[in-house]
């Protein structure tokens, strides 16, 4: 061939090219992650999957910045704080001058469907896995409670809500509002459901997960919402007669890492700062105490209101308060003022030791729902289905808790005239739960907020601020079929 | 386990006796460029005949060597030479007319110019470098109609987003780049200098080739190749300063202390500040962070060769020092371009480069310069760093600049290697593979550090983030060309297949608690190990495709061009996965007809049409499958140990396929007077279906990213326009040019039950500041329209209000008329496109000077200035501010000041005039007389001094009006763009 080449006069060469290409050439695999089409076989998967909704519980859009604006700020329980000019967007929730474009209310709303989202693929894809079926029934529950827990924040939120039960096709992407009763069945069903398919208990490696006492504690917290005073006697008395449960008995270490997953504890989110960052939550950050020692931001700040709502000598009032001077308690500290923040106070319920792996890595366990509220649950719903001497018996547990050993504090309450107690049972609900984000919950359930606002100076408008706006963009996005709550 | 595509290549050869003589040589212009497609063919017998390559050589073999040769080449005076028993022929053809560079680069081949039926411009590479940039894509600003440059910012180093044709898509709308023969996303690697011809190629009929990557249009870059010539020495070198075009009108410390306490006033709070006044004038931010940068290139290059083997080869080093402190790059670039002849009709060649990048990431401070209060100092008294965060969330921009340490280095291996074999006198058989082997490395490092014992600005940690990745492409291509002259015909017939590799991997970690905090630390193996994360992930993506295409021309007289591609594409579904590309096009010289010989002033006269269909297929590589997201890990345990999480996490599309674009032009071209006035005229109107979209969804569908869609059809169309005189007076030369284009953006149909897309994140909210409907531009701005200030309480129980309105806020248009404003008021409020583009550009040369002047601009288009919208607390303020109303009557226009709530909604507010003129380049060289240089042994001399952007007239307010963005449902939005800067070069062109 060589000879040939080299012979100066040709003219030669024909190229045929013919391909033997096989298709796999075009077959590209998603590299370093597991395929979609092999997800969903197996017991590992949903467990992998099942743990995602967990992960969201510590997502700044669910319990984070915006929550604590809509939960805390917004009530009377707590101010924005932080420095005057800081995050507008809290100050407009503080004073009630928000809208739709309030980035607060799109944050969480989008923060709570994507947990939703994730707990619809599992309750509907986890069936077709062949798997132990006690663990099947187990994740389906925990997926179930996760998913009524998401949408009972967003229906006190927001109202009529779009109800979203299974992953959505494209052409199912434009959503109404569907009426909040129906929201609260489907609430009610998923927690009766789980109720019924969870554990009482964990083994050492997985607690933190949802248990039966859990699904019943809130589901009386469910119906006592709803004005269901039997349904919130019979899950609250379920979660008592269990015996699963008692007081902590030091209410101040109860938000000290000491009282994590306490026998107090029916569902916390946890967290853990890891050094390598990671498994924590801002948590602790946006509320932590503002510059050195803590590094936080100093967000919700207790209100001089608060303040003033403790019984006189009430430990719990210290325990939730922290006040520039004040020893830390952990005794490493003390808080050092800060001369840009105007009437300087913080959250004491959200502070931890220590924040490895960055300053917003915050390892505090968010305290969703523990036994005193449940007890006070009690006490409510007895109270009002007539049963007032039972109703002083939880109501006096707690308060029995709050005084430890100092016998001249918090005496019992003895009242049993029903509109007395009531006031009373309301009143521990505040001072107990306090800074938990309960308060904004309670005062819209219980028919008052417009003119527990207006007296400590807010800018509240009857038929209006009961619920909050739906996300102008989200309307936008449906296609105008989601109609805005009246008046905005 | 994969397959590797297995190509099987059979070769047969034939061996056939002539007895022929071969003849070869190179044919120059008088400046001793080659010439590319020079006609040659026996004066006995026209079917015998050859073309000239990229080299200017040619190959001919003929019968007998007493014949004479006829060189023919548009433009230039046609000679005939006796063969005279010769083997080797050169030749340096004389310009005909002024009309230069005849030879047109197209998809997988040259064409003559006149034979072209596409819409094809070609830029001067000499004219690119009137501008002192490093980066190829912001060069062509303003060169050619029909081309929008927008520089994706002024930072060292970057691109710009390119737009051929207006936006033909609501997905990535950028061009494919095509440098020798290898196809590319992107040209940032390029060196100017290195250029020979670029070619943007805009219409189906010149696209349609590269099929379902066409869309957008195709750049093809030819760079400088090896000539047969005694070796040359050339070096280019410049030096320049760039500095900032102008400031943002910022308050002042007194103004600002003063908007501080009305804010606090409007917002029912204390005043902040007792004394505003006593702040004075405070600190300009700006002036911190800006500086006059060095710019400089330097390049030596060889060019030679002989017969057998020619080569260029060049070196440069490019560094330019960013305007913000902290920013630079750094660019070192080799190249060899060689070609070796093996045997008579066999070539082999390579064009490779190889390039080192160093860039240095600046600390992203011109935000915060904009928003840092002007009332603190950069500095305390005793030289420590001032705290800027005291009342807002924004830290001391002197100090962000002082603790940066972040670094990006790349290596990048770019290029191809080729054979052409021809045969049978008519064939030509090419196999090129392409390869682009591009490695980067990250490093961030943050040390210990706090501004003030009770600033936010501190880090507690040292901490390295390091992270390297590694882009991958390779292509091969094989091309069998078939060319035949005959008569009055002219044939060129090409077919081929085509392969294309691409990955993606990456590759970091970080760790943190270093034990130094110097650059020898900055490893992670310094760091703690119990901080220690890592991530690894990769992709890839693959294409199959088969390509033919027709030339025929008729007596010089008509023209038809067809073309077809088949592209397999591997992102795609398995249903979706091929698709076919045709074009068709026709053209007409009539200043070849016979009727036309008469008409004298008119020197050419072509007309042309084409239609076809291209596609864009720019999305993800695995869009069209759902992925499984890991390490979504939740906490569990007594002991608090992660426990990992994974799921589907983001929506995917299975049926999504590549978008298709339906492009119609028709051309005319006009040379008058011999050629001193060209003229070029394309109407276009191109139809994109089927688009490709990440369409924001509604939040309670609960993805964490938005599924890609086909979903929509928009439509282009414009004209473009191009002019150009040049004559000379004496010995005076001189030319004047304009080009023009206009673009209407029009959005035909958003897919099925799909109203209207939103986009633009805006202010704190992330307001959605564009909405894209039917009948409107991509990405038209949406929001209310201002009607003034309430002044009263009279007015606001007098006209239509939202609800949360008091006297000092806008008053906003009720659209609906129903009496109240509500979100339903929301309207059009302008357009981020501009309708029409232009530049100019006039020059002259006269006794070795040389001068040149160009402008480029726009109109038409609107800006967001959404950085005066984002107020998450009371931040520094426009000087706009000032003019707020603060009692009844005191203005109409500039609402009460506030840092949230109803003034900022998305209105006209905040919607400025885009339109600008800039001064692009002025340019003054001189050149020494060639006798003189002789002496010393110089063959060119050149000096000159450039100055780019000197001045921009424009109303934009802020630091520049060309506001880029990479998703085309967001253009135009301004959170804050590092400026381009205003340069004075000096260079020097040195030949040897």
């Amino acid at each position: 061939m060589k000879s040939l080449l080299y012979k100066n006069r040709l003219a030669l060469i024909m190229m045929l090219l013919l391909t033997a290409c096989s298709e796999d050439f075009l077959e590209k695999k998603p590299l370093g992650q597991l395929s979609s089409d092999t997800f969903f076989t197996t017991e590992e998967h949903a467990i992998l999957s099942t743990n995602t909704v967990y992960s969201m519980l510590r997502n700044w859009e669910v319990h984070v910045f915006s929550y604590i604006g809509i939960t805390d700020i917004v009530s009377d329980d707590a101010d924005k704080g932080s420095t005057p000019n800081d995050a507008n967007f809290l100050t407009e929730i503080d004073n009630f001058t928000f809208d739709p474009g309030n980035t607060a209310f799109g944050g969480v709303w989008s923060g709570f469907y994507r947990g939703i989202y994730r707990a619809n693929l599992n309750i509907n894809r986890i069936p077709e896995i062949d798997m132990n079926q006690a663990l099947k029934e187990r994740l389906i529950g925990e997926n179930k409670f996760l998913r009524a827990y998401f949408y009972f924040k967003l229906v006190r939120w927001f109202g009529d809500v779009p109800l979203i039960t299974v992953p959505l096709n494209p052409d199912e992407y434009k959503q109404a509002r569907t009426p909040a009763a129906q929201v609260y069945a489907l609430i009610e069903q998923d927690l009766l459901d789980a109720a019924a398919s969870l554990p009482t208990s964990y083994p050492p490696d997985d607690v933190g997960r949802i248990t039966q006492g859990a699904a019943q504690g809130l589901l009386s917290k469910v119906y006592l919402t709803q004005g269901n005073f039997a349904g919130a006697e019979q899950y609250a008395m379920a979660v008592i007669n269990s015996g699963n449960y008692a007081l902590f008995p030091n209410y101040s270490e109860l938000f000290q890492p000491q009282g994590e997953n306490s026998s107090e504890s029916l569902f916390e989110v946890q967290a853990a700062a890891f050094e390598i960052g990671g498994g924590g939550t801002q948590y602790n950050e946006v509320q932590g105490v503002r510059g050195v020692p803590n590094l936080g931001w100093g967000f919700n700040r207790p209100s001089d209101d608060l303040v003033k709502a403790y019984e006189s000598g009430d430990p719990r009032r210290d325990a939730t308060i922290f006040y520039p001077g004040e020893v830390l308690p952990d005794g490493s500290d003390i808080i050092r003022d800060n001369p840009n923040i105007e009437n300087e106070r913080f959250n004491q319920k959200a502070w931890v030791p220590d924040h490895p792996g960055g300053n917003g890595n915050g390892p505090g366990n968010i305290r969703i729902l523990r036994y005193a509220d449940v007890l006070l649950i009690a006490a409510e719903a007895l109270n009002e289905n007539g049963k007032a001497q039972e109703a002083l018996t939880y109501l006096n547990m707690v308060r029995a808790r709050a005084r430890g050993n100092n016998q001249n504090l918090l005496p019992d309450v003895t009242t049993t005239n029903q509109a007395a107690l009531r006031q009373r049972i309301w009143q521990e609900r505040r001072v107990e739960l306090a800074m938990e984000q309960q308060r904004w919950f309670d005062l819209q359930r219980q028919g008052r907020v417009g003119e527990v606002m207006r007296n400590v100076g807010k800018n509240f408008v009857d038929g209006k601020h009961e619920l909050f706006p739906i996300p102008q963009t989200e309307i936008d996005l449906s296609g105008g079929l989601m109609i805005q709550n009246p008046n905005y | 386990m994969k397959k590797l595509c297995s190509l099987a290549l059979f070769l047969s050869f034939w061996g056939i006796a002539f007895s022929q003589t071969t003849i070869s040589g190179t044919v120059i212009d008088e400046t001793g460029e080659p010439l590319i497609g020079v006609n040659i063919v026996l004066q006995s017998d026209n079917t015998v005949g050859a073309i000239t390559d990229f080299n200017g050589e040619y190959t001919l073999e003929v019968p007998n060597t007493n014949d004479s040769l006829v060189f023919t080449y548009i433009g230039y005076e046609p000679q005939t030479l006796a063969i005279a028993g010769r083997s080797q022929i050169n030749l340096t053809m004389k310009l005909q007319t002024n009309v230069l560079d005849d030879i047109v680069v197209v998809g997988y081949g040259v064409q003559r110019k006149s034979d072209l039926t596409g819409s094809i411009s070609s830029v001067d590479a000499e004219e690119l470098n009137r501008v002192s940039s490093g980066n190829v894509e912001q060069l062509l600003q303003g060169r050619v109609a029909g081309v929008q440059v927008t520089p994706a910012s002024g930072s060292p180093g970057t691109g710009a987003i390119i737009r051929i044709r207006g936006t033909g898509t609501l997905n990535d709308a950028s061009p494919l780049f095509v440098v020798d023969g290898m196809l590319l996303n992107d040209i940032d690697f390029l060196n100017p200098n290195d250029i020979q011809s670029l070619e943007v190629l805009k219409d189906a009929s010149a696209t349609a080739i590269y099929g379902s990557r066409g869309a957008n249009g195709v750049i093809i870059i030819t760079t400088r190749k090896g000539r047969t010539q005694e070796t040359q020495i050339s070096v280019d070198a410049y030096y320049g300063r760039q500095e900032v075009v102008t400031q943002i009108d910022l308050t002042n410390a007194a103004e600002f202390a003063q908007l501080a306490n009305e804010v606090a006033i409007n917002e029912g709070r204390q005043p902040t500040f007792d004394d505003p006044a006593a702040f004075g004038e405070g600190t300009n931010w700006q002036d911190v962070i800006f500086r006059s940068a060095p710019i400089q290139s330097y390049q030596i290059s060889a060019n030679g060769g002989n017969e057998n083997m020619t080569f260029n080869v060049s070196a440069n080093f490019f560094d330019q020092q960013g305007i913000i402190r902290g920013s630079g790059f750094e660019r070192l670039t080799a190249r060899v371009n060689n070609e070796y002849k093996l045997f008579e009709g066999v070539k082999v060649g390579h064009n490779v480069s190889f390039i080192r990048t160093n860039r240095e990431n600046g600390p992203g401070v011109l935000t915060m310069a904009y928003r840092a209060e002007p009332v603190i100092p950069v500095f305390n008294e005793d030289g420590s760093f001032a705290d800027a965060t005291v009342r807002i969330p924004v830290g001391n921009p002197e100090a962000s600049i002082f603790y940066n340490n972040n670094n990006n280095t790349g290596n990048r291996l770019v290029g191809n290697l080729y054979m052409d074999v021809n045969f049978l006198k008519h064939f030509t058989f090419r196999t090129n593979f392409g390869f682009d082997d591009n490695r980067g490395q990250g490093k961030s490092f943050v040390p210990v550090f706090e501004v003030s014992p009770t600033s936010l600005q501190r880090n507690e940690e040292s901490s390295l983030n390091v992270s390297s990745s590694t882009v991958k492409s390779w292509l091969w291509e094989n091309t069998l060309t078939y060319s035949q002259e005959w008569d009055n015909h002219r044939l060129t017939l090409l077919g081929g297949m085509t392969s294309q590799e691409f990955s993606f991997e990456n590759l970091g970690g970080s760790r943190r608690n270093f034990l130094g905090e110097t650059e020898e630390f900055f490893y992670l193996s310094a760091g703690e190990a119990e901080t220690q994360t890592n991530f690894n992930s990769g992709s890839e993506w693959s294409m199959l495709s088969y390509l033919f295409r027709v030339n025929y021309v008729f007596g010089d007289r008509y023209l038809l061009t067809a073309s077809m591609r088949a592209d397999g594409s591997s992102k795609f579904g398995e249903n979706n996965r091929y698709g076919y590309f045709p074009s068709l096009a026709l053209g007409w010289n009539l200043t070849n007809e016979n009727f036309m010989q008469n008409v004298e002033f008119l020197s050419r006269l072509k007309l042309r049409g084409s239609w076809g269909i291209i596609g864009n297929e720019k999305i993800g590589a695995y869009a069209g499958k759902p992925t499984v997201t890991s390490n979504i890990n939740a906490v569990f345990g007594v002991t608090e140990q992660l426990q990992s999480g994974a799921s589907i996490v983001d929506l995917a599309n299975p049926d999504i396929r590549w978008e298709e674009t339906e492009q119609t032009n028709i051309g005319v071209e006009m040379g008058f007077f011999n050629n001193r006035l060209i003229a070029e005229l394309d109407y276009y109107i191109r139809t994109t279906s089927d688009i490709l979209v990440a369409v924001p969804i509604p939040d309670y569908v609960g993805s964490d990213s938005n599924p890609v869609v086909n979903a929509a059809t928009v439509e282009n169309k414009g004209v473009d326009i191009n002019l150009q005189w040049r004559d000379n007076i004496g010995k005076l030369s001189y030319n004047i040019g304009a080009i023009a284009s206009t673009v209407n953006n029009e959005v035909l149909a958003l897919g099925d039950g799909q109203e209207e897309i939103f986009g633009g994140g805006l202010g704190v909210g992330g307001l959605l500041g564009t909405r894209t409907v039917v009948g409107l531009p991509i990405g038209a701005y949406y929001g209310y329209i201002t009607e003034g200030i309430f002044q009263n309480a009279q007015e606001l129980e007098n006209y239509p209000t939202r609800g949360p309105e008091t006297p000092g806020d806008l008053r906003f248009k009720d659209v609906d008329g129903d009496g109240v404003i509500t979100t339903e008021d929301r309207t059009y409020i302008g357009s981020p496109i501009p309708d029409f583009i232009y530049a100019f550009n006039a020059g002259f040369e006269i006794s070795g000077f040389d001068f040149a002047i160009e402008f480029n601009g726009q109109s038409g288009n609107k800006i967001i200035n959404a950085k005066k919208m984002a107020r998450f607390g009371t931040y520094n303020f426009e000087t706009s501010f000032l003019d707020r109303w603060t009692e009844e009557g005191s203005s109409n226009t500039e609402p009460k000041v506030t840092n949230g709530g109803h003034n900022y909604e998305v209105s006209d507010r905040f919607i400025e005039d885009g339109a600008f003129t800039r001064l692009r380049t002025l340019q003054l060289g001189y050149t020494l007389p060639r006798n003189l240089l002789e002496r010393f042994g110089l063959s060119k001399l050149r000096v000159y001094v450039i100055g780019n952007n000197l001045v921009t007239w424009t109303d934009y307010s802020g630091y520049t009006p060309e506001i880029s963005s990479g998703s085309v449902i967001s253009v135009g939005i301004d959170g804050g763009v590092y400026p381009i800067a205003k340069t004075y070069t000096v260079g020097l062109q040195v030949g040897f």
